[in-house]
């Protein structure tokens, strides 16, 4: 006993905070589009490529699906440099979460394949639509109304994944805390801030999210659940 | 490399295989409990934001507040808010116990909102039959929701605990000796990091594989059952 909880000595690092969660955004948008493209291509070999680069795929996705990202950014962080490969923190944690996005991002898309039925790409081709008119007003419709929810709440899950990065080093934003509670030692305060400013950065990316979602492809999504 | 092959035989002794065994059921605790406890309250906050009395109107705003702030802090950030709580606090010293309360309390929030969307996903049409009939609430989730949402509810349910397996790999960072922490203390000890980081990948593996397998069979299961 004996702690008084006092913000005031916290409150002079917040926008050192600010500036950290800053960092945070760029790893989690980087890794999500970085995943995005490789979920792209895997899910398109899910879908359309043959059975060995299929089969290749399904055991990608599935260990990277079964094991924790954190392990496996240790592996990426300590094991590699004994090949002969060093990375650097951030390196470590964007490769990293990068290839877990990857896996989980090609199931999504995947999925978004399997929502266009076939009936719909024949009544375009009976109406003579040309190959860009096909996705333009058929295909990405379609795909982005059912992907879209689910993409935008992988994007709040690796947001709140990027604080792995702190074990690593990488200054973001529980980086940052970890620093100034070693300085301070006004712990609570310190992760209670900390938590609050995640509050707040996944708050309005799943506004600004459900914005865009409702707007632009009609999706149903909420703000508050 | 052939460092590495020379390691393998010192480092599969029986020794390690105990240690890395007692981590496993460790990581497997925390998940198991903590998935219990979550299973038990997230299914109180999902009945008891659906009632309707303007006398439970704060816990419902409780509710909503509760689950929209745990599910948006990350976990790492909540164990150590936890961690310095009960430190500082001196409430206790045992970091199993914090590990576990911590992933309880997410739990609860996740676990909540998935039983949630299971209640919502049945008709409103079934609620107003069954108000017609004069059922009490309690009958109408007894007899008419849950006997219908559990099949929308457990596939969803099943990922999340793959989930928390994988994500109290983070407890490592208070350090509780699950998987990862075992890991650690082997690589400190001076065993190569691929051997000790890549035996607890396949180790996390064969934890959550087979869930994983169990849980897209369930799934397949239930939603042919349902149509």
């Amino acid at each position: 006993m004996g702690y008084t909880i006092v913000y005031t000595q916290v409150l002079e690092f917040f926008p050192y905070l600010v500036r950290g969660a800053l960092i945070s955004l760029q790893i989690a948008i980087l890794a999500f589009f970085g995943g995005m493209f490789f979920g792209l291509i895997f899910a398109t070999i899910r879908t359309f490529g043959n059975r060995l680069m299929n089969n290749l795929v399904i055991c990608y996705v599935t260990f990277f699906t079964n094991t924790p990202q954190l392990v496996q950014i240790y592996f990426l962080f300590f094991a590699l440099p004994e090949v002969g490969i060093l990375l650097s923190p951030f390196m470590a944690v964007l490769i990293g979460m990068t290839l877990n996005a990857a896996a989980y991002l090609c199931e999504i898309q995947r999925a978004g394949f399997l929502s266009i039925r076939q009936n719909e790409l024949d009544a375009a081709k009976t109406l003579n639509f040309t190959l860009i008119q096909q996705v333009k007003y058929v295909i990405l419709p379609h795909i982005m109304k059912v992907l879209f929810p689910p993409l935008s709440n992988h994007y709040i899950i690796m947001t709140l994944g990027t604080s792995m990065a702190a074990i690593f080093g990488v200054e973001e934003l529980t980086g940052r805390a970890l620093n100034i509670n070693s300085e301070t030692f006004r712990s609570i305060e310190v992760f209670s801030l900390t938590a609050l400013i995640y509050i707040v950065i996944t708050f309005i990316a799943t506004f600004l999210l459900a914005l865009i979602g409702r707007y632009f492809f009609k999706a149903k999504m909420r703000i508050i659940q | 490399m052939e460092r590495l092959l020379e390691e393998i035989p010192n480092f599969f002794t029986i020794w390690n295989i105990i240690f890395l065994g007692k981590a496993m059921g460790v990581t497997l605790l925390l998940t198991v409990i903590g998935c219990f406890v979550g299973f038990s309250f997230g299914g109180l906050l999902a009945i008891f934001r659906k009632t309707k009395g303007i006398i439970l109107l704060p816990l419902r705003f409780f509710i909503i507040i509760y689950t929209e702030i745990f599910r948006r802090i990350p976990f790492l950030v909540s164990l150590l808010l936890m961690f310095y709580v009960f430190q500082i606090f001196k409430i206790t010293d045992n970091l199993f116990v914090i590990a576990t309360l911590t992933v309880c309390l997410i739990a609860t929030a996740y676990i909540g909102e998935i039983i949630r969307s299971g209640i919502e996903s049945i008709n409103q049409t079934q609620w107003d039959a069954a108000e017609a009939m004069n059922f009490s609430y309690y009958q109408v989730l007894r007899e008419v929701i849950f006997p219908q949402a559990w099949k929308v509810i457990l596939p969803p349910a099943f990922s999340f605990f793959i989930m928390f397996i994988k994500d109290t790999a983070l407890a490592s960072q208070i350090g509780v000796m699950e998987l990862t922490f075992a890991a650690k203390i082997l690589n400190n000890k001076g065993f190569s990091p691929m051997l000790s980081f890549g035996t607890i990948l396949v180790l996390y593996f064969i934890l959550s594989f087979p869930l994983d397998r169990f849980g897209k069979y369930m799934e397949k299961k239930l939603a042919s059952n349902r149509n």
